[in-house]
């Protein structure tokens, strides 16, 4: 068996705010503009993938996220879930979509990197470097893709000040040690 | 000398609390609430600075942002000293410990004050008049020039201090606290808006707040007591957040505006301690409401620049607001009625007003009736011409104005006193309307420059005396009324507010006073910071300047710390009485941002140390760090370089490294490498179109070398991209290049050719890649996957194989930078460190060596590949770097196609790709080093430069390559390397210096 | 820094996005049958003026869409936003 290495492996709590990677996560990237493509993602995930931008659908194994208008972001709600799980969705997804033609699905588990926050100071934190204006975010399932600190990301809002961030893996220590940072002027 | 000042009857400073401070050694006291300016001239300290031309004495002018003189040093440590801080701004605390600048060895005698005596010497435009000549001198003349230039001094150590930025949202903003700004708060609260007020000071209530006068009422109390209720008001409403202590830097486009908070300045240095110093909030409002208010002009006549002559409202605000007496003997000079307001506040307090000279031949306003009443002395009609005193002002001297104002009659009779008051009106802050973008009008009446509601920018409206709206009646009803349209409110809690105010304001504005002596032997100042005077205003419209730019620039007027927030109007106001031009014509110089000066610090932010620039690390970073890797820059990623082992230096680990890796097997991180997996039904297409070769015919399993072009045919980016399926690839960019090619092929794909049925998803993080080169490159991979069969037969060179390590998948290239036998292993990143650690046991007994990115360098070019970036700028065709075998001339086209036959891209005599060595095989050349052919020729002709240089190990001699004008043609041709102290001889060669059959690939 | 509104993922700031150039320049269908000329207007020629222009955007660090604005460049106001394939709305 390999060592599973991912990049952060820690937990960190500052008064109310907490964070914490979530790994191991299982996150498919799916692109499409073909029309049955919503009724396999359907069959295969019990939800459909939401149209209306910046939003998401879920259901208690799996979050699907709004990323523009012909690609959409699946993640597993739940960390237990073992790399055969990953390898079985990715595969029962490829051979529905891509070999089939109906768009393009790509494993990106180890692509992104998994943070969630919790507090009620979040959004403060994030808007010490990201323009985007969290007042109209506050909606349960909101999606944005943004820049925290000049780094790409992709922000979900799970619950009450309760957010997943998604970071790309090589950008994730830095944006870490940032977010600690940033965390002790709140 | 030392003396109390202070009085005992106002409401705002906490005088039982004591707080002990130093000035320029000496140990002083004052008291919470007050500025250092205020506890100062409470010790009767008038004197602060020198001036910075003439090294004038100079003292307290103003209390607030506009000062031009009181700049001091904070602090001695050398790395958190504090340079130009205006002792009007800052708040006291114990210990501060300020000094004067700009004079040596002391404040009170200053060496550099002869220039006051060589200032017939010194005109506008002197350095650029007297050093001009002859040239070459200027480098002597800069270090004296350097040295007597400058203000205060800067650290010398860098900044502990922490800053921070914040990102805010808001429905309105409303900049500035006073009256107008508090009203706005609160209107735009009520109505249930999201607002921020902001304010510089640590107090609300602006100038009201310390109006103590019977005269101005509202709702039947007096102002004061009316506004200090209103902003008691404001804690009902959460939705409003007040900002002390903030100034506003900036007002971009869209309602974007950058606001400085200062967090620790006003505590004592150890209630500092690990607090954010300052806070740079960027604030998007919906609507901006600007309440910035308006300052008061000086008056403009000779020597107006002593210590002890002061702004008359300011001399109002120390005496009203910190209780604070600015001298004994007061005089008062002013062309309006605002400093009758001074006189009566002075009166009450007890202060001796001596005459109050006014410029005006009368006035029946209220306040002046009033301050006649209490038995005030004025002199009407009449003007100062001189003053005296050099570190402290002694006396003045007036004389009757005629009745055109254009001269003075009769005798100079002279008065004594100990502080001077002057008043010449009032300017609107305007300066955040124009930022903006907003446009401004002229107001003959009373000479001001107000913004133009017709040319004033969506979502904004100024209101208060920074819209030239002066009266207390007018400020109230405007902002009322203005603030109805602005925010859609029907009705407000302000309807049918009164309002009682001295209403009749007159001015008699005379831009510079007149005297009885010629303007060349007068000195009145006009920009206090810079020492520009009126005269050399004058000077430079004689010597031709006409664009207010440019009279600016040549007289420094208003280029300093202050940016002449009290000097601009009266030039402006010169210039067009000198050139007969009205001032609405004349216009203003530019407003730029900030407002007031901000730190570095606090335009940088957290960005600093760590934070300076984003990394990227890759999953088998902490290895590299584990086994002492130096490591390289690469954009934004952290690359092994080098890993030096028992003190080796980088060339003898880099030749150790090189040599390793073809003799026996050596192993890179090659991870950094952008990946994009692509698909779709014409994803082969697709490929045709992008890269300059054919795709269409590459098998499943096989891998593929393709070079990208621009549409101008100058060579992008390369690698290696791998069919995994029928309608499935891999793409492989350059480190650098991943981002760009992503974006730019997403572009073709979403503007050029909808049509196609492509998706594209970067995978860059998602796999980690592991190269292992070398002869026994194949030995190692036996041991990791031993199922795996590696003959030529079944896994050739340029083709995968998906196979397993222990539990995990992963995809296998046999593909090669090196020229050597080598594979690639592509895992899922988290499981990465893991396999090259797993690489590594299996390597043991092959002596498998880890390289970095200079071996990986030195490897690829003994075998002549190009790094696009480093051998390739953007200027190269394929056929430049003699890649013609690449183009894919039977294709109908693809990107940059049309280019490569351009009549420029065919021209013979371009630079191309060649390759080096020098006639000392030991001599390595310099990268960037220029190659000519006649090192005797003038001008010397460059005919191309090094772009790649190393010491081959392998080869054990010098190998470089470069590009050279019509290098194709020029193969065993010598050429000269002039460098500083030598000339190098090198012979041009044939790209490839090492294993030219490719054998070494199937070894 | 403008406010831009993505017609895909609505108003954000312009840190989110890329700008492109001009709008509207189509590339040629048959680049081999241009003159040198002909090809060089397609590939260099770029209007630069102080009024109206219509420039290319691409939501870089959002939903990765390119799309075409109107923008007047003397006060930086954005008139319109319009997809790719789209007429523009405004003359």
């Amino acid at each position: 068996m390999l060592n599973f290495n991912p990049p952060i492996e820690e937990e960190k709590k500052y008064n109310d705010l907490k964070i914490v990677e979530v790994e191991p996560t299982i996150k498919i990237n799916l692109r499409s503009n073909k029309r049955e493509f919503s009724t396999k993602i359907g069959k295969i995930l019990s939800i459909l993938p939401p149209n209306e931008a910046n939003t998401s659908s879920g259901n208690e194994s799996y979050s699907l996220l709004w990323l523009s208008p012909d690609e959409w972001l699946v993640y597993s709600n739940n960390n237990t879930k073992s790399l055969n799980d990953q390898i079985e969705l990715e595969n029962n997804l490829f051979n529905e979509i891509s070999k089939l033609n109906q768009g393009a699905v790509t494993n990106v588990s180890d692509h992104w990197v998994m943070i969630n926050l919790k507090g009620s100071k979040i959004f403060d934190l994030l808007a010490k470097s990201c323009p985007f204006n969290f007042k109209n975010f506050k909606k349960k399932g909101s999606v944005v893709q943004t820049v925290v600190n000049h780094v790409d990301v992709i922000i979900h809002n799970k619950d009450d000040n309760d957010l997943n961030l998604f970071v790309r893996r090589s950008f994730s220590e830095d944006l870490w040690l940032w977010i600690n940072d940033s965390a002790r002027f709140l | 000398m030392s003396k109390n000042l202070r009085i005992n009857k106002n409401n705002f400073i906490d005088q039982t609390t004591r707080i002990s401070f130093k000035f320029n050694g000496q140990k002083l006291f004052g008291y919470k609430g007050d500025t250092l300016a205020s506890a100062l001239l409470a010790n009767n300290i008038h004197l602060v600075g020198r001036s910075f031309k003439y090294h004038r004495p100079r003292g307290i002018m103003t209390c607030g942002s506009e000062e031009p003189n009181a700049i001091v040093q904070i602090g001695n440590d050398a790395s958190l000293t504090d340079p130009n801080v205006r002792a009007t701004e800052i708040e006291l605390y114990e210990g501060l410990d300020a000094s004067s600048q700009n004079c040596w060895p002391s404040v009170n005698f200053d060496i550099g004050g002869i220039n006051n005596f060589l200032s017939p010497f010194l005109p506008a435009g002197f350095y650029y008049k007297t050093f001009m000549w002859p040239a070459g001198f200027w480098e002597k003349y800069e270090y004296f020039i350097r040295h007597s230039a400058g203000l205060g001094k800067a650290p010398t150590r860098s900044d502990p201090d922490i800053y921070d930025h914040q990102y805010s949202h808001c429905d309105v903003l409303v900049v500035g606290g006073g009256i107008s700004g508090i009203m706005s708060a609160k209107l735009s609260a009520e109505k249930g808006l999201d607002t921020i007020l902001i304010d510089d000071k640590s107090f609300l209530g602006g100038s009201t707040i310390y109006q103590e006068n019977e005269s101005y009422k509202i709702n039947n109390i007096n102002s004061n007591k009316w506004l200090a209720n209103e902003i008691e008001s404001l804690k009902n409403y959460s939705n409003l957040v007040i900002k002390n202590r903030t100034s506003l830097a900036a007002f971009h486009g869209y309602n974007y505006l950058l606001a400085r908070e200062n967090l620790t300045d006003h505590l004592s240095i150890n209630e500092r301690k690990g607090k954010v110093r300052q806070r740079l909030w960027k604030i998007r409002a919906k609507k901006v409401i600007i309440a910035s208010g308006s300052i008061e002009r000086p008056l403009i006549f000779s020597n107006n620049d002593r210590p002890g002559i002061i702004l008359s409202s300011s001399i109002k605000k120390y005496i009203d607001y910190y209780g604070v007496k600015t001298g004994e003997n007061i005089s008062l000079f002013t062309n309006n009625d605002s400093a009758y307001e001074t006189g009566i506040s002075l009166y009450k307090s007890g202060v001796k007003v001596n005459v109050i000279v006014d410029i005006r031949k009368n006035s029946d306003s209220l306040i002046v009736k009033e301050a006649l009443e209490l038995g005030l002395k004025v002199l009407w009609g009449s003007t100062v011409v001189d003053t005296q005193g050099y570190k402290r002002i002694k006396s003045f001297e007036v004389m009757k104005l005629s009745d055109d104002g254009n001269n003075v009659v009769g005798d100079r009779s002279k008065y004594n006193c100990d502080c001077l008051g002057i008043s010449g009106g009032w300017t609107p802050m305007v300066h955040l309307f124009t930022q903006s973008g907003g446009k401004l009008k002229f107001r003959n009446e009373d000479n001001v420059f107000i913004p133009d509601e017709n040319k004033t920018p969506s979502n904004q409206i100024s209101v208060g005396s920074c819209n030239g709206e002066f009266k207390l009646n007018e400020i109230v009803i405007n902002t009322i009324e203005n603030l109805k349209s602005f925010l859609s409110l029907s009705n407000t809690c302000y309807d049918g507010i009164k309002i009682i105010c001295p209403n009749e304001k007159s001015k008699r504005n005379i831009w510079l006073l007149p005297s009885d002596k010629p303007i060349g032997k007068t000195k009145p100042f006009l920009d206090f910071q810079n020492d520009s005077t009126a005269k050399d205003v004058k000077l430079a419209l004689r010597e031709g300047f006409k664009s207010i730019e440019h009279v600016k620039r040549y007289t420094t007027t208003g280029m300093g710390t202050d940016q002449g927030k009290l000097s601009n109007m009266h030039a402006l106001g010169i210039i067009a009485d000198t050139t007969g031009t009205n001032m609405g014509e004349l216009g203003t110089t530019t407003f730029r941002p900030p407002y007031t000066p901000l730190t570095f610090g606090a335009i940088v932010g957290r960005n600093v140390g760590e934070f300076f620039d984003q990394t990227r690390k890759t999953a088998i970073h902490n290895w590299h760090v584990k086994n002492n890797a130096e490591f390289e820059n690469v954009g934004q990623w952290k690359r092994p370089w080098y890993f030096p082992k028992d003190g080796e230096n980088m060339h003898q680990a880099v030749q150790r490294e090189s040599k390793a890796a073809r003799d026996s097997a050596g192993i890179l991180d090659a991870s950094t490498l952008g990946k994009i997996d692509i698909q779709g039904t014409d994803a082969s297409e697709f490929l045709n179109r992008v890269y300059t070769n054919a795709w269409s015919k590459l098998e499943i399993g096989r891998c593929r070398y393709g070079l990208m072009l621009n549409e101008d045919g100058m060579v992008y980016d390369d690698g290696v991209t791998t069919r995994l399926g029928e309608n499935h690839y891999i793409m492989t960019t350059t480190t650098g290049g991943a981002a760009n090619v992503l974006s730019k092929l997403e572009d073709y794909l979403q503007t050029e050719w909808p049509e196609l049925d492509v998706y594209l998803t970067t995978v860059t993080d998602q796999y980690s890649t592991i190269s292992i080169c070398g002869p026994n490159s194949k030995n190692i991979i036996t041991k990791i996957v031993p199922g795996l069969d590696l003959s030529d037969n079944n896994f050739p060179h340029m083709s995968f194989k998906n196979t397993k390590i222990s539990n995990v998948n992963c995809r296998i290239m046999r593909i090669s930078f090196t020229g050597e036998h080598s594979y690639e292993i592509n895992i899922q990143s988290n499981y990465a460190e893991d396999v090259w650690i797993k690489c590594m046991e299996a390597g043991k007994e092959f002596n498998l060596t880890p390289y970095g990115t200079e071996t990986m360098h030195l490897l690829r070019a003994e075998k002549g590949f190009i790094i696009t970036g480093q051998d390739t700028d953007g200027t190269l065709t394929p056929s430049d770097l003699q890649m013609d075998w690449i183009i894919g001339k039977k294709k109908f086209d693809f990107i940059g196609k049309r280019s490569l036959y351009r009549s420029d891209t065919i021209r013979e005599d371009r630079k191309q790709l060649v390759g080096l060595l020098t006639e000392d095989p030991k001599e390595v050349l310099e990268e960037g080093a220029q190659l000519v052919e006649n090192i005797n020729e003038k001008p010397i002709e460059m005919l191309g430069h090094v772009t790649s240089s190393y010491f081959s190990p392998n080869l054990n001699k010098s190998i470089a390559l470069a590009v050279v004008k019509s290098g194709k043609k020029l193969k065993g041709k010598k050429l000269i390397v002039p460098m500083e102290n030598k000339n190098i001889n090198v012979i041009i060669t044939d790209t490839v210096f090492y294993d030219k059959e490719n054998k070494r690939l199937n070894a | 820094m403008f406010i831009i509104n993505c017609p895909y993922c609505g108003e954000r700031d312009q840190t989110e996005f890329s700008c492109g150039g001009e709008a509207h320049i189509e590339r040629p269908k048959q680049p081999t049958e241009l003159s040198d000329d002909q090809w060089a207007e397609y590939l260099f020629m770029r209007k630069n003026i102080k009024g109206i222009q219509f420039e290319r955007w691409n939501h870089a660090h959002g939903c990765r869409k390119w799309f075409n604005m109107v923008r007047d460049t003397s006060n930086d106001k954005i008139q319109a936003v319009y997809k790719m394939g789209e007429k523009p709305p405004v003359k």
